[in-house]
């Protein structure tokens, strides 16, 4: 009788947890925090890694300073699977107020499916001659998002090893030159003279914005000077070959950080992470930065960029909070919050430019800031309904190509296939 | 063996009939008491079942007559995503390769994971540590498990190839890095991951055979061999069956492991069902077209697991 | 075939010319070599199953620009403890293992108490249509979650339940694997004996509680275990359903620091050594009930 009490008993007890913890903790969700009378706002935002990525409180709390009567609430979801979790939220019908557009493909999804807010009127009343980025949101004429930050590409570079070979640091470089580069610059104990991260974008968006040619077109012939570049520079050993690359995770942060590269074509965002790990004394290597190369025609300097946006949720429940904050963060104060943490705002000005290489760390000399002004940045991948389907297979083809599976020209010539195929 | 080894349902009356008269009436007052009192012990679990996995998934499989995007209405259209299924060949290629997963997992584990739970039944000194051993990779991160297998595997510098190699394999395998060989690659190390979560249902399993059937038949002079084959392995049917189709059913859904170690690439050689699904639904919005995927996937494992079923009673009685 | 009690071993494979004694020490000598030598091959056994654990373990301690290098390096060139210490400062570490720890505790024992109940019925009760259900029960399984992931979402929206512990409890605890595993091991139970208790007037539920119960200790242990493990591990699922940082688990929190173009692999692996800990003590705990003998007891009486 006493054992079957006791474990009665514990039973109760376990399901008397059960009910009190969760009752506990139901905070945190969007519905609760309505407006309080007054004009007081309670503003919801979508974020990620909140305590990892310091542009967004940044943000948030200039934004607050400019607008007493609104409290930002972030929204924390993690960075990886953002969007995964952002779908099945707005198809819960949730109520965020503001939502970040991680990238142009997703933008495109949302916007495509209705869930986002048209605030082509914010864009129009705007003064957006300077908004780099801003192209991406443009739907049949209409914006659902206003960009607050552009990543863009330029070259890094590894100060110590072009001195110890010998070498001019790489202004205005051509294909050609870079490789030849690469090739000076590789030695013996395990250095190499660049290194290609393994996302497509680094060979077919570059071409693309170089050549001028259509990623969404079906005709991929303008992929193949890029390609025979890199497989050149890989099977000659002048760059880490990929299949290596992937199966061992390379990380471009560790490949840079240890000297394991002299060179590397990468994003601007990358320019607060070495700043960090600069200053941390995670690495003490001596970079700069310079434009991307160029082909051989080319009269100015090219590169791609990829901006990140603010949007306003079709079901926002303080709609006008949210305009207000998506044009603020777009516009001159927003822009320069975030600059002063070391990332790339969208909207460019010579102030905004020297705030940011007013930073600790960042390299003082011309070719620095000759490269942080390129001449004209295109959008890494074209926005429309075929995007993301025209994205996956561009990508395992990509993989074929540099895994040796297959030859530049069949690649390429599989990939117009497919993309003429599977998505029309 | 038969005077241990008992057939309760060929020998007995089965327990609905216990001590009843052939009645008509008894009898059917009978079989609904044995269902009310059934019921009774299958509905906590099916109440939660039903309103959390079983609603949603007929959602789902209703979703695949229809075409939706998570937001609006869904528009009905019939059997479209079936006949777009069939003429689509990245649902091909993903069939094709979870069938192979399938066919290169199911029987490595099960293997594996029996020997694994035999071995390390026995009463040795530091048993417990091996056990422990066999379960880690099942506990061991994700990533760090893609790392090290994908160097194990690495074409050049890896260990796999220079022993090949050591053995006079001119041309060993590129792995991970080819298209024919990734997939025995994520087999392999798959195989290594679950092995010792399947060791320890068989371990609780290999508990459940009496100490008295191995003495009558030691007694009998069965031999190792013998006595693993006629007392161990009819012993452990339940078990089997169980671990068989939940090695089935994993096989057919796998994805965390694909999706770290090779994300479907190169290209498409490691593509599963359940990627497309998730690809398909979740990134590309087309819920519908996902959703019958996952019923085509739905019927085919219903169809091995009921298969299996039936084997295993038969085999019972 | 008879019972023989007083037969002798089979296991006697010595040569009858040989005296007592010499026989009984050559075949000391080679048990002892046969055991040397299981010994030797499983701990080789071990140590290679345990080599991606091994590098789990350099990388957190190393720095996080020198946690992917090619080729791979094994010893850090200085070990950083102090990532050990770091880790609890970065994020709130005790709040998400305390939420793990709740989540998997509650989520076991509900699934081990309904799923074994509900075996009961499904494999020692007789009734129309139980094995029908039952196939049906377990084919669900096979369905992908990210299948009905959106469904399910908006019911827990709709129910308001999204954001809180209670959609993940409800959603992991009622699950059919544990009513299949417990199933099966009930299977292995011969049928008598429940007849045997009956007869003599314990009703179902009594069958339940002192026979069946005591008996699948074994696979209770193992159930409980791998419902441990798995919730312990599970991303997908908290990361859909709980969005407040104070209720995220420790997966949330290590997937935490994988930013948008890069991501802090040291801490990482750091968190996911400590992470592996409470499972090692777990599977060291629930190793006492894997031994013979429990079950046999029962089936004596």
């Amino acid at each position: 009788m006493r054992g079957r009490l006791g474990k009665g008993v514990v039973s109760a007890a376990a399901l008397a947890l059960v009910v009190s913890a969760c009752g506990g903790d139901d905070g945190g969700g969007s519905g609760d925090s309505a407006s309080s009378g007054d004009g007081e706002v309670t503003l919801s935002v979508s974020a990620w890694n909140m305590d990892t990525t310091p542009e967004f409180q940044a943000l948030f709390d200039a934004f607050e300073e400019a607008n007493p009567n609104i409290t930002i609430e972030p929204v924390d979801i993690l960075a990886d699977d953002y969007d995964d979790k952002l779908t099945a939220m707005l198809a819960g019908g949730d109520e965020t107020d503001v939502l970040t557009m991680k990238n142009v493909i997703g933008y495109s999804r949302y916007a495509n499916r209705g869930q986002l807010m048209d605030i082509s009127d914010l864009v129009e009343s705007a003064d957006t001659s300077n908004l780099a980025g801003l192209d991406a949101y443009d739907i049949d004429g209409s914006y659902h998002a206003m960009p607050y930050r552009q990543d863009f590409w330029l070259l890094y570079y590894n100060k110590a090893l072009f001195d110890a070979a010998g070498l001019d640091y790489p202004e205005n470089l051509t294909w050609d030159e870079y490789a030849q580069l690469a090739e000076q610059l590789t030695s013996g104990d395990g250095v190499h003279g660049t290194y290609h991260h393994t996302w497509r974008s680094v060979i077919q968006a570059i071409s693309a914005a170089q050549t001028g040619g259509d990623q969404l077109g079906g005709d991929y012939s303008f992929f193949t000077d890029q390609y025979e570049m890199a497989v050149g520079l890989q099977d000659s050993g002048f760059a880490l070959d990929f299949g290596t690359a992937v199966s061992q995770q390379a990380d471009y942060r560790n490949m840079f950080e240890t000297e394991a590269t002299a060179m590397m074509p990468m994003g601007t965002w990358y320019i607060s992470g070495i700043l960090a790990a600069t200053e941390s004394g995670e690495t003490e290597v001596d970079w700069g930065i310079a434009p991307m190369p160029q082909r051989p025609d080319s009269g100015e300097v090219v590169t791609f960029g990829s901006p990140t946006a603010f949007a306003v949720n079709e079901n926002a429940e303080h709609a006008d909070a949210a305009r207000t904050f998506v044009e603020f963060a777009a516009g001159e104060q927003g822009a320069t919050a975030i600059a002063e943490v070391g990332v790339v705002p969208a909207l460019q000005t010579p102030e905004i430019t020297d705030a940011y290489f007013a930073l600790d760390g960042m390299p003082e000399d011309d070719l620095s800031r000759t490269a942080f002004e390129p001449d004209v940045v295109e959008l890494e991948m074209p926005v429309s309904e075929t995007t993301s389907d025209i994205d996956t297979i561009l990508n395992e083809e990509h993989e074929l190509i540099m895994v040796g599976d297959k030859s530049v020209e069949d690649g390429i010539a599989t990939m117009g296939d497919r993309v003429n195929s599977e998505v029309r | 063996m038969s005077h241990v080894t008992t057939q309760p349902d060929a020998t007995r009356p089965a327990p609905a009939e216990r001590g009843r008269p052939p009645r008509r009436k008894g009898r059917s007052r009978q079989i609904r008491r044995n269902t009310l009192v059934g019921w009774s012990f299958i509905l906590p679990n099916f109440i939660g079942f039903a309103l959390f996995t079983l609603v949603p998934v007929t959602a789902a499989f209703v979703l695949a007559f229809m075409e939706w995007n998570s937001f609006g209405s869904p528009e009905w259209v019939g059997l479209d995503n079936f006949q777009r299924m069939f003429g689509d060949e990245n649902f091909r290629v993903a069939l094709f390769n979870t069938l192979f997963y399938a066919g290169g997992h199911i029987p490595l584990t099960l293997v594996a994971a029996l020997t694994l739970a035999i071995v390390l039944n026995r009463k040795i000194r530091g048993v417990q540590f091996f056990r422990t051993a066999a379960f880690f990779p099942y506990i061991t991160s994700l990533v760090a498990v893609a790392v090290v297998w994908n160097m194990l595997f690495n074409p050049t510098m890896g260990p796999v190839n220079q022993f090949l190699e050591t053995l006079g394999m001119a041309n060993p395998p590129g792995w991970t890095a080819s298209t024919d060989w990734a997939m025995p690659a994520v087999i392999i190390t798959s195989v290594w991951r679950d092995m010792g979560y399947y060791m320890v249902l068989y371990l609780a399993g290999l508990q459940t055979i009496p100490e008295e059937y191995y003495e009558a038949a030691r007694v009998d002079g069965a031999n190792a061999w013998q006595r693993f084959w006629h007392v161990t392995l009819p012993g452990l049917r339940p078990v089997t069956f169980f671990v068989v189709v939940m090695l089935t059913i994993q096989s057919f859904k796998i994805l965390d492991l694909i999706v770290v170690m090779t994300d479907g690439g190169p290209g498409r050689s490691t593509l599963v069902l359940a990627q497309l699904i998730y690809r398909e639904g979740i990134r590309e919005g087309r819920f519908g077209y996902s959703s019958a995927i996952a019923l085509v996937l739905f019927f085919i494992v219903l169809i091995v697991t009921v298969f299996q079923f039936r084997l295993n009673e038969r085999r019972k009685a | 075939m008879t019972a023989m009690p007083d037969a002798p071993s089979p296991a006697s494979p010595a040569a009858p010319e040989n005296t007592p004694a010499t026989a009984v020490r050559a075949r000391r000598n080679r048990r002892l070599v046969r055991k040397t030598l299981t010994y030797v091959v499983m701990t080789a056994a071990a140590l290679l199953v345990l080599v991606p654990f091994a590098w789990m373990i350099s990388s957190s301690l190393k720095r996080n620009n020198e946690v992917f290098t090619v080729p791979i390096q094994w010893i850090p060139d200085e070990f950083r403890w102090s990532n050990f210490v770091d880790i609890w400062d970065r994020i709130p570490m005790v709040t998400y293992l305390r939420n793990s720890a709740f989540l998997a505790i509650t989520i076991t024992f509900l699934q081990v108490l309904t799923g074994s109940f509900a075996a009961y019925g499904f494999s020692k009760v007789r009734f129309p249509g139980r094995d029908a259900l039952f196939v049906a029960y377990i084919a669900t399984i096979a369905v992908p979650w990210q299948a009905y992931m959106v469904p399910q979402y908006i019911m827990m929206q709709e129910a308001g339940l999204t954001n809180t512990f209670w959609s993940i409890i409800l959603l992991q605890a009622f699950g059919a694997f544990g009513v299949f595993l417990m199933r099966q091991y009930y299977m292995s139970i011969p049928d008598e004996l429940v007849e045997a208790a009956r007869i003599d007037g314990l009703s179902e539920y009594s069958i339940y509680l002192r026979i069946m119960l005591p008996l699948s200790k074994p696979a209770l242990a193992s159930l409980a275990l791998l419902t441990f493990v798995n919730t312990w591990n599970d991303y997908m699922g908290p990361f859909i359903y709980l969005t407040s940082n104070e209720l995220w688990t420790v997966q949330l929190g290590l997937r935490s620091f994988i930013g948008q173009y890069s991501a802090d692999y040291a801490m990482i692996m750091t968190g996911a050594v400590i992470s592996v800990l409470p499972i090692v003590v777990i599977f060291l705990l629930g190793q006492r009930y894997f031994i013979r003998g429990i079950a046999t007891t029962g089936l004596k009486g």
